[in-house]
């Protein structure tokens, strides 16, 4: 018996290890991190599936999530095993077959989305609302630890999916609606042992709490709660931050309130901030920048440039150097946009007066839920176009000067839609590097879902639409050559990977986990 | 500046707090008292008016179950009590007027029959459980707590915050009475031990005694036999001591996450 428990526990240990180097190997036959790469490009190079056979895609498999009821996963895949979360759980299932292996539902007093898992060696990483970062063996779902990073009784809570670089957890949390300080932290992949922590709002007397005007920076907000990028070459993380707080009334926070609204570039093995870029000074129209960070080297003006691209809820897609945080160039990507009218030679943007919101409400596009927002992203590298879901809406937001009560749910005013002025979603295929918007793709439906888009080798672009359903389009024209209605509002971006040999999308409704394949007797 | 600065502010929002603690503490005053006391008043209570129809440990019977039943789980202790005290319009649930701290003692004690086994208290040996598990008990070759152990059986590292002192126990001596789903016995191959962790007559996915998954596919499964009995040895109630069952079970009702 003793020789049995050796020989598993050696076994075990000579499983596939998962390590950077398989994570930088990009979205192919595995899915390995919530984004596909640490590059955020969601671009797979599996072509299986391609334009001239896509007619041919069937359902394969569904899923049902006991109990849940708004699914914002993007599963991972490795090895022929799928890893999906719910709030407060994960499962493991049977790629193939959609049937599960294994559950693992962690105890936690709070409940809030959750966006999915991260893979590291022998293990799978999720987050428990409660910001408690939970380790399982990837191959049983036995719990090896959970620590906590953060305290819901303070107000804190999460949702993202953690990114791993160099051994290190990446977490984020949200709660910045209700004022929480935001933070990325690095945990040990090992121990759980924090060992580092970047606050996104500056104590007192740091650089950058100038900017608050005297607030106090404990209850400034810019949460973290989307997942970065990461360079490798350049050793830096990338974390966009959300707004501040409270997030519609900003005369108590006179300044551009940094970090809010930006992406901050930190030093992948001590967490200090290489530079930042803020894409909304001094928000009050909740206009978080949690939107993905895509990396991706191209020509600029004649000479190659490491990228970052950026299509902001502000509605404005931007163009940085992401080895020195320099603006490039910005381009709006919606019509209706009224808050600007441009972004100067500095990056800032070029504000319309009078349209901070007030108590009797001013209408301000693009909506609250912003011109696009977490619904990821997508780019095919070699056709060079970014595909981004975006939302044509205006809203009318109210500000309140009442004393804010952080975790009261006080925000400071709201918004409402305009009854006359439906949203419209539409997908949009924008040069990465002209920000010229060269097809779109008009969805139908409520203008209510948060679904995002995986982009493929085979010139093919999934995206989730306002409808239910999952759709295909040629990656070059937006022609839509296949579509299969879910009857479920989606809330989750769509995956692409390999079992038993054959090329699977993968997309969660709010309540099920679909899975298409191709056609075969 | 707002509430957070102002000790103006602050004062009211402390004030507040206040307000809300002294109400709190009102309603804990009248509300279910967990002692052990409590629980004994509510069990003599239960045998009396409640065991007819739940039977006499709150097993069900006419009634539902009080053990393992949802309903417990799911509702609050005003919705305990008042179920209790005003019945359950249209079940079959009388009402028992009883006086109000009465009704309480029976809240405590229907509490305490479906409480996790980490909330409950213990005889054993905790340090001498947790010996016998890594050691002459020979439990971690096949199941696993915090990441230390075999793979054929549970993981138990969440088993005291998951199940009852009585079910742990059961789970120890009489293996076959309740097979944990997914840790289904059988034999890959004519000769290798293995867990069935779901299976249709379609697609199986099994663990073998290596530790390799077995993601198998219609005529695959046919490398398939199912065993009638769980891997789990069935001999722990003669192998092993009285005391040593309660070392085991005080162990194992301490193994929660948080």
């Amino acid at each position: 018996m003793r020789l049995l428990a050796c020989a598993l526990l050696l076994s075990a240990a000579a499983i596939g290890q998962i390590d950077e180097a398989a994570i930088l190997e990009g979205a192919g036959d595995n899915w390995l991190t919530y984004s596909g790469d640490y590059a955020s490009l969601r671009h797979s190079s599996l072509d299986q599936i391609n334009r001239d056979n896509v007619g041919s895609l069937v359902a394969k498999w569904v899923y049902h999530v006991p109990g849940a009821r708004r699914l914002e996963t993007t599963p991972l895949v490795y090895d022929g095993v799928m890893y999906l979360t719910n709030t407060n759980e994960l499962h493991a299932l049977d790629a193939g077959t959609g049937r599960r292996i294994w559950s693992y539902l962690a105890e936690a007093p709070r409940r809030a989305q959750n966006r999915g898992a991260a893979l590291w060696g022998d293990a799978v990483f999720f987050l428990a609302a409660d910001c408690h970062l939970v380790k399982l063996d990837r191959l049983t779902g036995a719990l090896i630890w959970e620590r906590e990073f953060a305290s819901f009784e303070e107000g804190y809570y999460t949702s993202l999916a953690p990114l791993i670089v160099k051994g290190k957890v990446l977490v984020g949390t949200a709660g910045g609606g209700t004022g929480q300080r935001g933070f990325v932290a690095a945990l040990s992949t090992d121990t759980g042992e924090e060992l580092w922590r970047f606050w996104t709002v500056p104590a007192e007397g740091e650089p950058g709490s100038e900017t608050w005007g005297g607030f106090p920076s404990k209850w400034g907000g810019a949460p973290t709660w989307t997942t970065g990028s990461y360079d490798p070459e350049l050793n830096l993380i990338y974390w966009p931050t959300g707004n501040p707080w409270p997030d519609f009334y900003g005369g108590r926070r006179r300044g551009d309130n940094l970090y809010s609204n930006s992406v901050i570039a930190l030093d992948a093995d001590t967490g200090e901030m290489q530079w930042y870029f803020q894409f909304t000074p001094h928000d009050t129209h909740d206009w978080d920048a949690n939107e993905q960070l895509v990396l991706i080297d191209r020509e600029y003006k004649g000479a190659m440039r490491k990228l970052m691209l950026h299509a902001d809820r502000n509605g404005f897609y931007y163009l940085l150097d992401r080895e020195t945080g320099e603006y490039l160039q910005a381009t709006r990507f919606v019509e209706r946009l009224n808050w600007a009218t441009g972004i100067d030679e500095n990056g800032r943007p070029i504000e319309v007066p009078g349209l901070e919101p007030t108590p009797a409400g001013v209408r301000v596009c693009p909506s609250v839920r912003g011109a696009t927002n977490w619904m990821s992203p997508s780019i095919n590298p070699e056709i060079g176009l970014l595909y981004v879901v975006t939302l044509e809406m205006c809203e009318t937001y109210t500000g309140s000067a009442k004393e804010p009560v952080p975790s009261s749910g006080f925000r400071g005013g709201g918004s409402r839609q305009i009854p006359s002025e439906p949203g419209q979603f539409y997908l949009r295929a924008v040069d990465s590097v002209t920000g010229e918007i060269r097809w779109e793709y008009k969805m139908t439906g409520p203008a209510t879902m948060w679904a995002g888009t995986v982009s493929t080798a085979g010139d093919l672009v999934f995206t989730g639409d306002d409808d239910g359903a999952l759709v295909a389009l040629d990656a070059r024209t937006g022609e839509a050559l296949w579509h299969f209605s879910m009857g479920n509002t989606l809330y989750a971006s769509p995956m692409t990977f390999t079992a038993d040999g054959e090329q699977y999308v993968t997309i969660a409704t709010a309540t099920d986990v679909f899975t298409f394949g191709l056609f075969s007797d | 500046m707002g509430s957070i600065l102002t000790s103006g502010s602050r004062h009211k929002v402390q004030t507040a707090r206040l307000w809300i603690l002294t109400v709190l503490t009102v309603v804990v005053c009248f509300a279910a008292d967990y002692t052990p006391e409590a629980v004994e008043a509510g069990k003599a209570q239960f045998v009396d008016a409640c065991s007819p129809c739940h039977g006499t440990n709150g097993e069900g019977g006419r009634g539902p179950s009080l053990v393992d039943g949802r309903e417990v789980r799911r509702a609050d202790d005003d919705q305990l009590f008042n179920s209790i005290q005003q019945g359950v319009p249209g079940a079959d649930m009388p009402p028992f007027p009883f006086p109000n701290e009465q009704v309480w003692h029976l809240v405590a004690f229907v509490r305490s029959l479906s409480a996790p086994a980490v909330e409950s208290k213990v005889e054993g040996d905790v340090v001498a459980g947790e010996a016998l598990f890594f050691g002459a008990g020979g439990c971690v070759e096949c199941h696993r707590i915090r990441g230390r152990g075999g793979l054929l059986g549970p993981d138990l590292s969440v088993i005291g915050s998951s199940r009852r002192i009585d079910q742990i126990r059961e789970g120890l001596l009489d293996p076959n009475a309740r097979i944990t789903a997914g840790f289904e016995a059988a034999t890959l191959d004519g000769n290798i031990r293995a867990v069935v962790k779901n299976h249709t007559n379609f697609s199986a996915q099994v663990f073998d005694s290596s530790g390799r998954l077995h993601l198998l596919r219609g005529k695959e499964l046919d490398r398939l036999r199912f065993e009638t009995k769980s891997w789990m040895p069935r001999d722990a109630a003669t192998r092993l001591a009285d005391d040593q069952v309660r070392d085991l079970v005080a162990f194992l009702s301490r193994q929660a996450a948080r």
